[in-house]
């Protein structure tokens, strides 16, 4: 599993232009502490698990969801140096799998795939990420849909501030014989700083003729009307974008049940108690 | 003319990435230099001109293939290059043009001089009555529209073609923009002075003396400040040329204030290769609109690229393409904002019948420096079949934090309960499905001035019938 | 603000502001890209008063609300407006949200991430320059949603993202109380309102009024919300016109009547 030097990561489903350099990522990983994790349900089961990733970490999730089954997976990334992830899942008939992940920081190169195999089964994503100065994050996700009316959800949001760097590459791949499937991506990024560098790379790839993908993303500042509306209140500018970037990491963060969790990641975001 | 070249002002930066196109395989194809210096020799090109072409070859013979894309290994390179050596020469004969590309003919109505043309036989068509009016009134506007060839020829616009001539797209750009520099021949040049607005649309169909075939012609248009024109390329009658390879070229300079629109349809017959590069520089306030039917051909490379150099300049593109069965057609459009309050537009759709594989590949590169831009892209694409595919691309690559990028795309099917209501009202289920596409491509028709627009609506008639040769 | 304020306008003229004008509009043009909409349009409400300004669809009403909250989707090309004795023809919304203006809008925006209750929580901080104990404010924030019959759980809901087009206008009449301005220009607030609903909205706006001697400003072209409110004058406005002037009674009449008598007049 682990293999010496440099390795490509995140291999985009369908390359294309070279020069754009989103094509894969590279990393060595030789020196990562490596975990692995089978989280298995078996069918009609609930499972939640949820994970605080640190730095040097190699983390390796397998997810299996038997029949009817239902998984959700939190992690929590809590990154100041480098990271390496990989989650992947296979969900058999009507197995659900919930998926959250919260990037604070650090150089990351995280990996997503989820196998729809099953009829009916469904991915639900939610993402975010509040990047600064150094950081990095390299994020490839791939929904595959085989099996019939199979339904994805993906939901990115995010933060960039400093000099942070981030790419992010979402892919629905609609399989021959996936009838009836549904996939739906977005992906909201607020540029805060001069420095920042975003890629943003929503695929949709598709063989099959009864199904309904969309993907949108939306990129740069807080939207004019949203200021309007805001100013309108008396909020003045500099606040709005500090208020609607936390909001964007607050959606993410509501996901997430575990109160202690919570209370640990507005910690982190220097967030402290509201009740003054 | 007193130009100065105005892609001194083009970061560089921008070209470095061709260096890095180099994973894909090289092709071997026997073009060698005496052929070459033949072709130079024939079109008595001036000294920088052969220079120009010696040293695309080599860059060609260095280049490496894309190693993303479409395959391009049925391309008959030998047989490329037996074209090249009879130089050009149209040899085709009447009989040998396959019988689907006739009936096509036939089916769109054709004349049977023009099709005798756009087969590759015999003279270029040059429809005689209408062409001349076409060309006093041009003459009277201050137009210059003319042959490239003779034009390179020409004192009066031999220094403004040099300076101008693949700087946009300099032979470095990828492998057959190379092989391009080399070989071109044939293909247009148009200047518009300041503030000249052509109210007629240019049709490069309606050329001077058509020299050379039309698989490597380049075309050359230059507006200066403030200038409007509207240029239509190629037609929905399929184009056919036995050599297989259309590796043409098509560089735009727009200036200050002008507004140029590029309208294409482009139905090569279903044995070529196309591999065409487009490319538009526009400068302050200046405007391109590319307005784009792709119909025809077995491979298509197409990726018109805007790169808007100037603060206030607007790149829109509109586009339409049709895969049908053995087609693959990698298209889509680039573009770089490079400079502040510029601003972006894609509308395309896409569909896929019969096995056809339609790929929607687009770049949205936001500088540093293009503070205030804003850019909208939206894409669609519509599945017939179960049997074809459609892949949708985009990459946005976002250096600054004051900018507006949004970006849609939805792929589907045809809705049954659309079908059902138009076949309530009496239409047979297959005209349905093709009013309903026709209905789907109105991004496209409804910018096209009207003949084309029927023509392209015929077009798609005919390919969802599936009898287009 | 001290009530004896004059103002001396730019450019060496000098105006007198009246000290009970609250909103005054000076010939007023304002325009988006493509056309002008206002055609110097004057108007001034004094404080304390309810007036009514009422024209057909695209006659321009909602531009003149938005452009005096300061929406960047319209340009002022011409003329001026103050408020409170200060020229505020410049200055940005937030600003305006602080020298005591409201606007209820007609299509309230939808803003997920952020809850309702937070974000009046951090629009009063703004508007009192005090943050208010997060208990203390919500119990104010109850207290406002029971007088409107809102349901508690609209607090703790993204910001509009959901809610009907009623139940939208009645947050805004919510935000309307807690944030108690001196002006609420309220923008075809009952249109979409069940009967029930306008009679909530207007119990708000009555309960608005009674708490801060606010001065209402109602944009409609036909409004069941005027019935039930002392209203001191009418402006009627026509393809980006003020075509007629009159008190209460003259909105009342076109209620009964229509436009038509008073368009055609007053368009010559």
């Amino acid at each position: 599993m682990i293999i010496m030097g440099k390795q490509k990561l995140n291999i985009l489903p369908v390359p294309t232009y070279n020069w754009l350099g989103v094509n894969y990522a590279e990393r060595d990983i030789s020196e990562y502490e490596t975990a692995a994790e089978v989280i298995s349900a078996a069918e009609n089961e609930e499972k939640t698990c949820l994970f605080w990733v640190d730095d040097n970490a190699a983390s390796e999730v397998s997810i299996q969801a038997s029949e009817n089954s239902y998984v959700k997976l939190v992690q929590v990334f809590d990154v100041k140096g480098q990271a390496v992830s990989k989650v992947s899942a296979e969900l058999a008939d009507n197995g659900r799998f919930e998926l959250v992940q919260l990037y604070l920081g650090g150089d990351v190169v995280s990996e997503i795939d989820v196998k729809l195999d099953g009829r009916k089964s469904k991915f639900d994503a939610s993402i975010g990420y509040k990047l600064g100065d150094s950081d990095k994050l390299d994020l490839n996700l791939i929904a595959d849909h085989k099996g019939r009316k199979t339904e994805s959800v993906i939901a990115v949001k995010g933060v960039l501030d400093g000099d942070a760097v981030k790419t992010f590459k979402g892919t629905i791949d609609f399989k021959n014989g996936a009838v009836g499937a549904k996939g739906a991506e977005q992906e909201e990024v607020l540029l805060l700083s001069e420095q920042a560098v975003n890629k943003t790379v929503p695929l949709i790839l598709c063989a099959e003729e009864d199904v309904e993908g969309s993907h949108g993303a939306s990129i740069g500042r807080v939207d004019e009307k949203h200021i309007f509306y805001m100013q309108s209140r008396g909020i003045p500018e500099e606040k709005i974008t500090e208020l609607m970037a936390q909001s964007k990491i607050a959606q993410v963060v509501n996901k997430i049940d575990n109160e202690q969790t919570v209370k640990r990641i507005l910690g982190r975001l220097g967030r402290g108690d509201d009740n003054e | 003319m007193k130009e100065k070249t105005q892609v001194a002002d083009i970061d560089r930066s921008l070209y470095d990435f061709r260096y890095e196109e180099n994973e894909g395989d090289f092709l071997d194809s026997g073009i060698t230099p005496e052929i070459i210096k033949a072709i130079s020799d024939e079109k008595n090109d001036p000294d920088w001109m052969r220079e120009f072409r010696l040293k695309s070859l080599e860059i060609y013979s260095r280049t490496k293939m894309v190693n993303w894309g479409p395959s391009i290994e049925g391309l008959d390179v030998d047989n490329i290059v037996t074209y090249i050596r009879q130089k050009n020469r149209m040899n085709t004969d009447w009989n040998n043009v396959p019988d689907d590309i006739k009936e096509t003919f036939e089916k769109l109505g054709i004349p049977q001089a023009e099709r005798e043309s756009l087969a590759g036989v015999g003279a270029q068509y040059d429809s005689e009555l209408v062409y001349h009016n076409v060309r006093r009134e041009v003459a009277e506007s201050g137009v210059i529209y003319t042959d490239l060839e003779s034009a390179i020829h020409d004192p009066k616009y031999a220094e403004i073609i040099k300076s101008h001539f693949m700087k946009l797209v300099p032979p470095t750009d990828h492998k057959f923009a190379a092989l391009h520099g080399a070989v071109w021949s044939g293909g247009s040049f148009v200047y518009v002075p300041k503030n000249v607005h052509l109210d007629i649309p240019l049709q490069s169909y309606f050329r001077l003396n058509a020299k050379g075939a039309g698989q490597f012609e380049h075309t050359l248009i230059i507006l200066e400040e403030g200038a409007y024109l509207h240029f239509i390329e190629g037609c929905s009658a399929p184009k056919y040329y036995e050599a297989g390879l259309h590796a043409g070229c098509v560089e735009l300079y727009v200036g200050k204030g002008a507004t140029l629109r590029y309208s294409t349809i482009e139905n090569w017959s279903k044995n070529m290769y196309n591999l065409n590069t487009k490319r538009a520089l526009v400068q302050e306030n200046g405007r391109i609109e590319w307005v784009s039917g792709s119909f025809g051909s077995h491979v298509s490379y197409l990726y018109p690229m805007s790169i808007l150099n100037g603060r206030g300049a607007r790149a829109e593109f509109t586009g339409i393409t049709f895969a049908g069965e053995g087609q693959n057609l990698d298209t889509g459009a680039k573009i770089i904002h490079n400079a502040p309050e510029t601003s972006s537009y894609m509308n395309t759709k896409s569909i896929s019948k019969s096995g056809g594989i339609s790929t929607f590949r687009s770049a949205v590169v936001v500088k540093e420096n293009a503070v205030g831009s804003k850019s909208a892209v939206n894409c669609e694409s519509l599945m017939l079949d179960r049997i074809s595919r459609s892949d949708t691309v985009p990459v946005m690559d976002i250096r600054t934090k004051h900018c507006d990028v949004g970006h849609e795309a939805k792929i589907g099917r045809i809705s049954d309960e659309a079908v059902f209501y138009l076949t309530s009202r009496g239409l047979s289920e297959e005209e349905a499905k093709a009013m309903i596409v026709r209905g789907f491509a109105d991004n496209v028709s409804k910018e096209l001035p009207l003949e084309y627009a029927v023509e392209m609506n015929n077009l798609i008639g005919l390919e969802m019938k599936g009898s287009i040769g | 603000m001290p009530y004896n304020t004059f103002i001396k306008a730019a450019a060496g003229s000098e105006r007198k502001i009246k000290m009970s004008e609250l909103l005054k509009i000076e010939n007023l043009t304002v325009s988006t890209e493509d056309k002008e909409l206002l055609h110097g349009v004057s108007l001034s409400v004094g404080k304390v008063e309810t007036h009514v300004v009422m024209g057909h669809n695209g006659a321009g009403k909602s531009t003149l609300g938005c452009t005096i909250m300061g929406s960047p989707e319209y340009t002022v090309t011409g003329g001026k407006i103050y408020f409170d004795g200060e020229d505020i023809t410049s200055l940005s919304a937030d600003k305006r949200a602080k020298a005591g203006i409201f606007l209820s809008f007609q299509n309230p925006i939808e803003i997920p991430g952020i809850t309702l209750s937070e974000f009046l929580r951090n629009a009063l901080e703004q508007v009192t320059g005090k943050r208010m104990k997060l208990w203390d404010f919500k119990k104010k924030l109850a207290a406002a949603m029971e007088l409107l019959e809102m349901d508690k759980s609209y607090a703790d809901r993204d910001l509009n993202v959901g809610f009907s087009g009623g139940e939208k206008k009645k947050a805004e009449i919510l935000q309307l109380l807690i944030l108690a301005p001196k002006l609420a220009i309220l923008d075809e607030t009952d249109s979409g309102l069940d009967v029930d609903a306008v009679k909530t909205v207007s119990k708000g706006i009555e309960e608005y009024r009674k708490a801060t001697d606010g001065t209402i400003l109602i944009i409609t072209h036909n409004s069941k919300l005027l019935e039930g409110l002392k209203l001191d004058k009418t402006h009627v406005l026509a393809d980006g016109r003020i075509v007629r002037e009159g008190d209460g009674t003259l909105a009342f009449d076109i209620l009964e009547n229509g436009f038509e008598k008073y368009i055609t007049e007053g368009n010559i």
